[in-house]
């Protein structure tokens, strides 16, 4: 009664057909060849002169093997003023992005045409690099630590505003719409719905550009802007790569450090 | 028939606030260091009364009117620097390909990965400019030194965007693999590979953009490109040609941004479609990157 009706004769099991791709990754790996050929001419690679000058230049990398830690205290003055450029740069960067942030999203400007012409406005300012405002600041308001300061707010106001103004865009909106509807304006809608929404990844995007802030109040001084960078600046011109390899040590403890507690505590703001 | 229970009469008593001990000291502490910082820094903040003034005037001297005679010279200048920010990628692209296999826990185990991680961290944490320096020693104030020092910046980021999304993949796909019978490789090759591909080839986007920016900044110390044309004109005062300068950057920069963000949007949705300022984009960057 159980027998197992006999399996009809199955052809082999064939494979189903490549799906075609055509010409697209062709063209796509020679348009990338053709770029990579022509960047490649243009900034003269030179393989061999790597091989050539490094019997010449060991000695000096050499030296960046054996900082010289009797140089500590004499940085100890330069360490703090990039500490403090970093902390006042994301102090007032982060106050004064928050106006600007509310007017750059969808969900808090109402007005099409103010919100196309500060988001335009951020882009511009987010297109220059850090060090280049430091160098422009420099000219504008001379050396040290001031125009390391307003180089480094510059470029807050354009992270910040773009990234404070992308979570707003993300946020509900309902509590606003009841605030509206309650009869208050976009400023105190805006105010007592909006803004403690965002005040948590406000807080913790404000982390992130201090991390961002160490980073670069480490090397704006190369431009005469103050901090750790002059530094660096003064060894490199003697050749004191024991000097230059300490200071290098330190920027990396200092990042290291902030990084961690930074990442620590936006731990804890996710939550 | 249940009877609804009686609330008891007297005073609702609201439920104690929760502590905000911690919070409080937080913010104190944070308050005491900013006003350390600003008591403390050397600075004249007098100055700024005549920051404004004098920001507008040299504005004014900037673009009123940009030297538009230099604008060819300053747009071959901003090209050599994207030369540089393609070949540094092209560097760290393929340095740091097998370095973020060999960090990530699904692929290799943990006596391997630390101390790929490790290296990682430390190529991360030391800005472009100072490998610069350090490269300038063997290889001379040219473009080539430049490409270098983004290549070898770049390894440490894209290392960590690799093995991260390495690792978000889903164990599904790795574990057929094995199961009929794939090596290692293969596992990687046909588990791994195609789950994290569309997101690894936008973060390679995404630091060539980062690299363009940072290849003017190179230019500054020496390395040739836009920046060195910067800082010779900065130098000599010649403000209208710091005005074009900066105005070929902004308006490169913010195209090559444009390109990159809407092949991002393509790799990632497989839509092609012009890319916002909005939400949309934040699902294309790196987390918690700007």
């Amino acid at each position: 009664m159980s027998d197992v009706p006999a399996q009809p004769a199955q052809p082999r099991a064939a494979r189903p057909p490549r799906p075609r791709r055509g010409a697209t990754p062709w063209v796509i790996g020679i348009v990338l060849a053709a770029i990579t050929v022509w960047a490649a001419r243009g900034v003269q690679i030179d393989i061999p002169a790597i091989w050539q000058n490094f019997s010449n230049a060991s000695g000096t990398l050499m030296q960046l093997f054996q900082p010289d830690y009797g140089f500590f205290p004499q940085t100890l003055s330069a360490i703090e003023e990039t500490l403090m450029m970093a902390v006042i740069a994301t102090a007032i960067g982060s106050l004064g992005s928050v106006p600007l942030a509310f007017l750059a999203s969808r969900a808090t400007n109402p007005s099409r045409a103010l919100l196309a012409a500060i988001r335009f406005l951020n882009n511009v300012i987010r297109a220059v690099p850090d060090l280049l405002y430091a160098a422009v600041f420099v000219a504008v308001v001379g050396t040290g630590a001031l125009s390391g300061v307003l180089a480094l707010f510059f470029f807050n106001i354009g992270i910040l505003v773009k990234l404070v103004s992308e979570s707003l865009d993300g946020l509900d909106r309902g509590p606003q719409e009841a605030a509206l509807a309650a009869g208050g304006t976009w400023f105190a809608a805006d105010r007592v719905s909006m803004l403690p929404s965002v005040a948590p990844s406000f807080a913790s995007q404000v982390l992130y550009t201090f991390e961002v802030n160490i980073r670069a109040s480490t090397v704006i001084g190369l431009v005469g802007a103050g901090g750790l960078g002059v530094l660096i600046d003064n060894v490199r011109t003697f050749y004191h790569y024991h000097y230059l390899s300490l200071i290098i040590l330190e920027i990396l403890v200092l990042v290291l450090v902030v990084e961690t507690a930074s990442s620590m505590l936006r731990k804890q703001l996710a939550r | 028939m249940t009877t609804p229970t009686a609330i008891p009469a007297g005073k609702a008593v609201p439920p104690p606030r929760p502590s905000r001990l911690w919070v409080r000291a937080g913010w104190t502490a944070v308050l005491l260091v900013v006003l350390a910082a600003f008591w403390r820094v050397n600075i004249d903040w007098s100055q700024l009364s005549d920051f404004v003034p004098s920001l507008f005037h040299y504005l004014r001297l900037m673009f009123c009117p940009p030297a538009w005679s230099q604008t060819s010279a300053a747009f071959s200048a901003t090209i050599l620097s994207v030369q540089m920010a393609w070949i540094g990628s092209i560097l760290g692209i393929l340095i740091s390909f097998p370095l973020s296999f060999l960090a990530a826990r699904n692929v290799v185990p943990v006596w391997v990965r630390l101390p790929v991680r490790l290296v990682l961290a430390i190529l991360r944490a030391v800005p472009e400019v100072v490998i610069a320096i350090l490269i300038l020693s063997v290889t001379g104030l040219t473009a080539w030194t430049g490409a270098l020092a983004l290549g070898i910046g770049s390894i440490g980021t894209l290392g960590k965007w690799g093995y991260e999304s390495f690792e978000s993949v889903s164990g599904g796909p790795l574990e057929a693999a094995r199961a009929t019978g794939g090596s290692r490789l293969a596992v990687i090759r046909w588990g791994l590979w195609p789950q994290a591909q569309p997101e690894v080839l936008a973060f390679w986007l995404y630091r060539f953009e980062i690299s363009v920016r940072s290849s003017a900044i190179l230019g500054l110390i020496g390395a040739g490109g836009i920046g060195k044309m910067l800082s010779d004109n900065t130098q000599y005062q010649n403000w209208n040609v710091v005005g074009i300068l900066l105005i070929v950057v902004v308006v490169v920069t913010m195209i090559i941004d444009q390109i990159s963000a809407v092949l991002r949007q393509r790799l990632i949705t497989g839509r092609w479609a012009l890319v916002g300022y909005g939400a949309r984009r934040k699902a294309l960057t790196p987390t918690g990157l700007a």
